[in-house]
Parts: structure tokens; sequence; C-alpha cells
């Protein structure tokens, strides 16, 4: 028999199966909290720090990635505070200067409300959040693609520096790089400070109707579970 | 091949041994040779990609041929405070090489590290496994002219 879990999130009662993360819990009752590395069918490694929460402990706040947090009995989690959404904000916007060129990485920067970019582009097209990754190791067991290096000069690469028989040549590690979008407004460029137009008349009017969702198109691999719920 | 079955024998499918063989198979050739790391993935039944992570995350491994004398250059903090960045100016200038390559007859590679767990002693430089310490340009061009100059002899007494 399933055990369930009851805890409290943004001041409502939900309840979970033991051992769901926090994150999974949220969306399942419709409450939406901004993620990019989250696949359900894979491993969380809470990469892109955007589904940050805060948990609140006797009184005390700790902020921590949902993603990679287990849901407990009691638990009380706030994902929408003035706290988090600054440091959301934040967090999204260094993902964009991250990667500029990715339709994926605006929209959901769009949604966290960020207007324009106070960083310098770096380019990288890649802002390592481990998607191809997990699905190459854990979903379609190639093992053909991984991160090496460290620190600043760490990047996903195949083993040995090309690409191995072993490779299934699936392709999903395209299909759920939130790169392969390109942004409709065409690739950014530094000291733009723009984000793509349409998604931001889309949360415009998401911001009038309470309950709209956003419905951005984050390409096949970025199903938003919140549009079953509309 | 049969020096590196010596080095697999008795560890095949032990995921866990991976660094240790890796070591082992670093001090037989000096460096991973691709076929190596895949002779060694198979092995132990680790994917030939979490075989070549380990090898590029750790410096004590590499993944091309070194030279016959290797100086590894501690750039930590206490010998980066100690003057490390003279001595890496100073290799530079001497074999016109950066750090992390080989001369091009093969003699000497340089490295740099990020801190050896000498920090008292620095600047260190080790040169074969042997911590030399308190390294000074100085005494590191001496280090290096040796290493070389003997080569030298060496040819000499051949021709």
């Amino acid at each position: 028999m399933q055990q369930y879990v009851t805890l409290k999130i943004d001041d409502a009662r939900v309840q979970a199966i033991k051992g769901a993360s926090v994150l999974d819990a949220a969306m399942a009752s419709g409450i939406c909290i901004p993620h990019l590395c989250y696949v359900p069918v894979l491993k969380d490694s809470g990469a892109c720090r955007l589904c940050i929460v805060e948990v609140v402990n006797d009184g005390r706040t700790k902020i921590t990635a949902s993603c990679t947090l287990n849901a407990e009995d009691g638990m009380v989690i706030r994902s929408n505070t003035e706290r988090i959404r600054k440091l959301r904000k934040n967090i999204a916007e260094l993902l964009v200067a991250q990667a500029p060129n990715s339709r994926a990485v605006q929209d959901i920067a769009v949604r966290c409300g960020v207007k324009e970019v106070r960083y310098p582009f770096r380019n990288d097209n890649c802002i390592q959040c481990g998607r191809c990754v997990r699905y190459c190791t854990e979903y379609s067991k190639a093992n053909a693609l991984g991160f090496v290096g460290r620190g600043k000069n760490r990047h996903v690469e195949f083993a040995l520096g090309f690409r191995r028989d072993f490779c299934k040549k699936c392709g999903f590690c395209t299909e759920y790089c939130p790169m392969s979008v390109t942004p409709c407004g065409g690739s950014m460029k530094s000291g733009e400070g723009r984000l793509c137009g349409n998604c931001e008349s889309q949360t415009a009017t998401a911001d009038k109707f309470t309950g709209v969702c956003v419905r951005c198109e984050l390409g096949r691999g970025f199903g938003c579970v919140r549009q079953t719920y509309v | 091949m049969t020096a590196l079955n010596s080095i697999l024998k008795g560890r095949q499918s032990q995921p866990h041994l991976l660094i240790e063989v890796l070591h082992d198979v670093q001090d037989l050739y000096g460096y991973l040779p691709e076929e190596a790391m895949s002779a060694v993935a198979q092995e132990l039944g680790v994917p030939l990609m979490e075989v070549y992570r380990v090898a590029c995350f750790y410096k004590a491994f590499s993944l091309k041929p070194r030279g016959k004398h290797v100086f590894t250059v501690c750039t930590g903090t206490a010998c980066h405070v100690r003057g490390a960045k003279l001595l890496i100016d100073q290799v530079k200038g001497q074999l016109n090489i950066e750090p992390g390559e080989t001369t091009e007859d093969g003699l000497v590679t340089i490295e740099n590290v990020n801190c050896v767990g000498a920090c008292a002693l620095g600047p260190v430089v080790i040169q074969n496994g042997a911590y030399c310490h308190h390294m000074t340009p100085g005494k590191l061009r001496k280090a290096i002219d040796k290493s070389r100059g003997k080569k030298k002899k060496e040819e000499r007494a051949h021709a």
C-alpha cells in the first residue's frame, strides 16, 4: 500500500506519496514551481536551481531546491515569497546570461520576472542542466554522454572526445536540450537586454487574468505539467 | 598488453577499484592511452564515459604522453603567495612551453597543480615524484638544465 505524507505548500494542504519530492507534490496539486532541469522520468539533480523554495522549520526558513527535497510529514513550504521571487529572478537572469540563445531559458526567465539581463553574456549555449547526460545514462543506458572537466571547464562531452559505437543515436539528448529551440525574436546580442517579445505579451495576459497559464512553447521535451490543468 | 593484464588480474567486475587501476596504468605507461582506458572499462564493468570522466577530473591522470622528466609546480594559495607564478614564468621562458605541455624532444613536461599539501615548504616543485621545497626560479632553471643536460651527454657518448 502506498503511504502518504501531508505537507503545506503555500498555505495549502497537499498530500504526496512518501518518497516523492516537494516539486512533484506541488505540481501534482497544480502549484507551479518554475523548473528547468527537472524531467519526470529521470533522477533529479538540482542543477538549475530555479525550483528553490523556502522550508520553514521552527520559525526559521531555509532555502533549498525543491526537486531534490523529499516531501515529509508536517513540512511547511513557501514557494512564492518576495525573497524567493527575488532569488529566482536572479538565478534566471544568470541562466540567460550563460546561454542567451535559448527559447526555453528566456521563456522561464520572463515568467520569473526578468525584464533585462544585467550580467555580461557568456554565450556558452549550455547551462549544464544535465538533461542530456541524465537521459543518456539513466533512460537509454547508452552512457555516451557525460560531464567532463571541473570548475569552469566542466562541459558535456562524448567519451574520449567523439561519438562512440555505443551511442544509440536515439537523439533524445537534443530533444531534451533546452537549447534546441531558438527564441522567436532571434538570438540575443550582448547589451541588448531584450527577451522574447511574444513570451512577454503572454505573461502580460497571464498577469491580467489570474490562473491563465502562459503556455510557453518549450519544445516537446519540455511538456509543462501545468498545461494539463488548463 | 600483458602488463596491463597483470594490473587488471583479480580486479575484474569491481567498479570501485577504478581509480586504483587507473593509477597503476598511469605508472605503467606514464599516461592513460585510449586502448588502456577501453580495456579498463570493459574489465571493471564501468562505462567508458565514467573512466574518461574520472581521468579528466583528477590532475594525477594525464591523457597525453608525458616527457621523461615531469616537473609539477604547485600553484596553491601558499605557493602562489610565495612566488609560484615566478616559477611558471621561468619555465615558460626557458622551455617555451605552457604548463601541461611537453617539450618537443619529449624530455621535460611541466604541469601545474592546485595544492600538493606541503604548504609550509612552499613554493614546492615535484620533480619525478620527489618534493623540492623552497624553490626559486634559479634553482628550477638548474634542475631543468640538469635533466636536459644529462640527455645531451648521453647523446654525445653514443655519437
